[in-house]
């Protein structure tokens, strides 16, 4: 059966297949291309705009650490700095006393020698006294060959080193 | 010689409701529509967010162009029509090229065209009515003075039937001249190299040069009537339905 229809014509049925392969095709096109593209470009730009954001994110914390460690950097010379001149101060402080000390040291020990000099002095100076007064006493008594009284002879002695005065 | 050209071939009827007759029309309309849904389906499949394929990056260019044809069009509030426009365009344009391969293109049949232009057509009067209430789409006619109603209602009319006239003219117009072309070419090359004792039966003529004229008949026009209808459309239903 070879029928056509004419060139030019209205045929209802066939619009009512246009219409419903129309439908049909608008179902398929959404499900098997619109759908998933649509999803997926959703999600890239999801992915685009949160990796936006952890970018900025580590941006920011890169700053913020950068600032930190600046901060503790200029913190830290200022502390080695500190340190260094209390260190300096210290050492000439202790440096100071160390001297004093041994100034003061040797002072007393020079002021210890010089009292121990005096000291000597006196006893060497009574010791010859009474070593010369013994002798002059035993030289008088051998001279005079008379006991005199040793108290008058100290006496004596006394004027006499007392008149010479105290160059011995 | 004898040169005819018919509508569409019968291929057979559906014995209901008195006989329901499937024509070539409808049958390579169905071809038609495998070949989108292979498409479709081969586009569609496998997305993924990064690295996309050669095959997806056809895909998002496709969709980028014509979400962003829709939205310029019709409006960001309109974006659903996305798949109808989209579904209507690769119809219309794959129909009107299946010419091409010996197919009686679908959209050669006014009854395709009338389909199209008839949904648009609804929908514009489906978007009037919604927007302005029934009272206020009937005193649309009536605007800007009384006595112009009648215009307006003719003019109402003549859109779809020019949508759907233009469309099928400029396909069933190839339709003819092609046939008219195979016919003189093929009356030429008989008459010219007839003699030719075995030669002389094939019609040389007919090779190649016809495919020079389908490239604007055809091919030209095929792209030209697909945008023109989907624009139309959109642009109607987008003035119907105004954010």
């Amino acid at each position: 059966m070879q029928k056509f229809q004419e060139f030019v014509t209205i045929a209802p049925w066939t619009i009512i297949f246009t219409w419903i392969n129309l439908i049909i095709l608008v179902l398929i096109m959404k499900k098997l291309l619109f759908k998933p593209v649509a999803k997926m470009l959703e999600q890239r730009e999801e992915e685009v705009s949160s990796m936006y954001q952890k970018a900025e994110e580590a941006q920011k914390s890169a700053q913020s650490l950068e600032t930190e460690y600046t901060q503790k950097l200029t913190g830290a010379k200022e502390e080695a700095a500190r340190i260094m001149k209390e260190a300096t101060r210290e050492a000439a402080l202790r440096g100071e006393e160390i001297v004093a000390e041994a100034q003061q040291k040797a002072s007393s020990l020079i002021t210890k020698a010089q009292k121990e000099i005096e000291r000597e002095k006196n006893a060497a100076v009574s010791e010859i006294k009474s070593d010369i007064a013994s002798i002059a006493v035993s030289v008088a008594e051998k001279v005079i060959e008379k006991d005199i009284n040793e108290s008058d002879y100290e006496r004596l002695v006394e004027e006499f080193i007392n008149s010479r005065g105290d160059n011995a | 010689m004898n040169v005819s050209v018919t509508g569409p071939r019968i291929i057979f009827n559906i014995p209901i409701l008195g006989g329901i007759p499937v024509t070539e029309t409808i049958v390579n309309g169905w071809i038609v529509m495998a070949i989108i849904t292979l498409v479709c389906f081969i586009l569609g499949r496998n997305l993924s967010v990064r690295n996309p394929s050669k095959r997806q990056i056809v895909a998002e260019k496709l969709y980028a162009m014509l979400s962003s044809l829709v939205s310029d069009t019709m409006g960001k509030h309109n974006m659903f029509f996305l798949p109808y426009i989209g579904a209507l365009f690769s119809y219309s344009i794959l129909s009107s090229l299946s010419g091409l391969v010996g197919l009686r293109a679908p959209t050669g049949d006014l009854n395709t065209t009338i389909g199209f232009a008839l949904v648009a057509f609804f929908l514009i009067q489906f978007y009037n009515i919604k927007n302005k209430g029934v009272l206020g789409w009937l005193k649309g006619f009536t605007e800007p003075v009384v006595f112009l109603t009648p215009l307006n209602i003719i003019s109402e009319i003549a859109n779809p039937i020019s949508m759907a006239f233009r469309h099928f003219g400029n396909i069933a117009s190839g339709i003819v001249i092609t046939t008219l072309i195979y016919g003189a070419l093929s009356a030429l090359s008989k008459t010219l190299l007839g003699w030719i004792p075995i030669l002389g039966s094939i019609p040389f003529f007919q090779a190649g040069i016809p495919a020079f004229l389908s490239i604007y008949f055809d091919v030209f026009t095929s792209f030209l009537q697909a945008y023109i209808i989907s624009m139309l459309t959109m642009v109607y239903v987008g003035s119907a339905n105004e954010a």
